[in-house]
């Protein structure tokens, strides 16, 4: 987990939008928008309740116990007794106190809405390389081999299934574009296919933390096609192909094979190990 | 009152459906009172659907779930590692027309699909390594190029082959009257495919001889399981021409393997 965030993250793994809702929960304060609110649209008379929540859809969250609404599209008079009367300018947004329900914002979620695009693109590349040694590398304290990528995401596999078949595409020599659009589909398609072996088969995996996995675990063929461009010799390709491959299925092993009933596990590690060598051979091939 | 559950004077209203309650059924049985846990409720049809559970049973294997629910296709991959590869081996045996009678029970298609890929895999690779053998004999200044065109006409003639001719020979054992199973067609097919992938192996030698030899010995194998075990499953006799197609069809794969991949 990124630990340069303003404020601490929930410390299990959330989405964004979890992230932004728990925010708002905890740390009721507002924000002064950009620019003058517009006025009201619908008012819902308050006498002294607690203030309703900010919320994203802002017609749909009338708080439960107010008595029934004036009538709409008046700009002032109903309004509280809690707040002085308004002027025909709309009260400031800024407290929470006032009934109107139009848009009042996001309270506190502009931290990562309105963040720099660098703090995004560190967080995402942190848990990048943060899931990278989870999958990928020999980890002793791993607590669960089987358990990979709570964390899930989709870059990482995205970034690495371009960059692979971009390395196969400069190293050819012969129908450059050919070769990428055949490497990409051949890892795409083959991971989707892979998950699908796995729940044919009647295992347990979730969909996208399975592709996650596989796309991380090509991160190894990544470095072998890297090296292998650099070297031509046929015979440093083979064995640096044959370790990267044996390095990515030790990788890929302990996910998939306790996803279904130990008598299919060969059943659904064998298209791994197929994926596996067919790009490895796509690697030493290609020249 | 139950009189008029089965013969309700509401026929006349607009969009009914008049109760079809025939006199003779009425004159038949006179004595059955109108019991609502049968329908239709003043007669003796239909007993056979009383207990729900007893309509399960009529098909014993298909909870089609829908066509985008995964769980209605785990009952075509219900197989464990030891029964496929139980039928990969037997599927070796060109002579013994029982293939069929060991998928009747769980047919499955975890073969059709892993083996046609691996056999596309294995003919594009070991095709471009043949291939680049030969003319390296002819010519021993030639330079390896990886002709990635190999992958795209295996893929398509692969999958196509394996797809198309047991639906092909579905549809038409279905117009000539048998009643057949696609799923086992499928099965079929795919296990066949897997003595491609062997003599794929041994198709690398670049002597031209030895290959014809070898493909046309694998081929036949491969042509006489599929065709002794159509035979077996149609089981009548003058539909001979349908088993004696499929086996020239599956001749005619290999030969465009050989052709194409290892010339």
């Amino acid at each position: 987990m990124s630990h340069s965030d303003t404020i601490p993250l929930h410390p299990s793994s959330q989405s964004d939008i979890d992230e932004i809702e728990n925010l708002i929960n905890s740390y009721p304060s507002s924000v002064l928008p950009a620019r003058p609110p517009s006025p009201p649209r619908a008012f819902i008379p308050i006498s002294s309740n607690p203030p309703p929540p900010p919320s994203f859809i802002p017609s749909n969250l009338p708080p439960p116990s107010i008595p029934k609404p004036t009538p709409l599209l008046s700009s002032a008079p109903s309004v509280t007794s809690a707040a002085p009367p308004k002027p025909p300018v709309p009260p400031p947004r800024g407290s929470t106190s006032t009934s109107g329900i139009a848009g009042s914002g996001f309270g506190s979620a502009p931290n990562t809405l309105t963040e720099p695009v660098w703090d995004t693109v560190k967080r995402d590349l942190s848990r990048i390389v943060s899931n990278l040694k989870l999958v990928v590398f020999p980890n002793p304290f791993r607590e669960d081999p089987g358990k990979a990528l709570r964390d899930w995401d989709l870059w990482g596999p995205f970034f690495f299934i371009v960059f692979l078949g971009l390395i196969l595409s400069w190293s050819a020599s012969v129908k450059k574009s050919e070769v990428f659009a055949v490497a990409f589909a051949l890892l795409a398609a083959g991971a989707v296919i892979l998950t699908l072996n796995v729940l044919l088969l009647g295992g347990h995996i979730i969909f996208f933390q399975s592709l996650s996995l596989l796309g991380y675990c090509l991160f190894p063929l990544d470095i072998g096609a890297l090296i292998c461009m650099l070297k031509g010799n046929v015979i440093i390709k083979v064995v640096v192909v044959a370790f990267t491959l044996a390095w990515s299925s030790w990788a890929a092993y302990p996910f998939m094979s306790t996803a279904v009933n130990p008598r299919r596990k060969a059943l659904a590690l064998y298209p791994v190990l197929l994926m596996y060598v067919s790009v490895g051979f796509l690697i030493i091939a290609i020249d | 009152m139950e009189e008029s559950f089965s013969n309700p004077a509401t026929s006349h209203f607009l969009g009914s459906v008049p109760a079809v309650v025939t006199e003779d059924k009425k004159t038949s049985s006179p004595e059955v009172p109108a019991n609502l846990q049968i329908f239709p409720p003043n007669s003796q049809g239909y007993q056979t659907l009383v207990a729900p559970s007893d309509g399960g049973e009529q098909q014993p294997s298909n909870n089609w779930k829908g066509f985008f629910s995964i769980s209605s296709y785990t009952q075509y991959f219900n197989v464990d590692t030891d029964i496929v590869l139980n039928r990969l081996i037997s599927s070796l045996y060109p002579t013994s027309g029982d293939f069929v009678s060991k998928i009747d029970a769980n047919p499955d298609l975890y073969g059709l699909v892993w083996i046609s890929t691996t056999l596309v895999f294995v003919i594009a690779s070991l095709g471009n390594c043949a291939t680049y053998l030969m003319s390296r004999r002819s010519d021993p200044n030639t330079s390896w190029a990886f002709d990635v065109n190999y992958l795209n006409v295996a893929a398509g003639s692969i999958y196509g082959y394996a797809l198309i001719v047991p639906l092909g020979y579905y549809f038409l054992l279905q117009y000539l009257g048998s009643n057949v199973s696609l799923v086992r067609f499928w099965c079929l097919w795919g296990y066949s495919l897997f003595i491609f992938i062997l003599t794929s192996f041994l198709l690398i030698i670049p002597i031209e001889f030895i290959r014809w030899i070898i493909i046309l010995i694998g081929g036949a194998a491969s042509a006489s399981f599929v065709g002794l075990n159509l035979r077996s499953y149609i089981q009548s006799n003058d539909l001979m021409i349908v088993a004696i197609s499929a086996f020239v069809l599956q001749l005619g794969l290999s030969i465009f393997i050989k052709m194409w991949f290892f010339a």
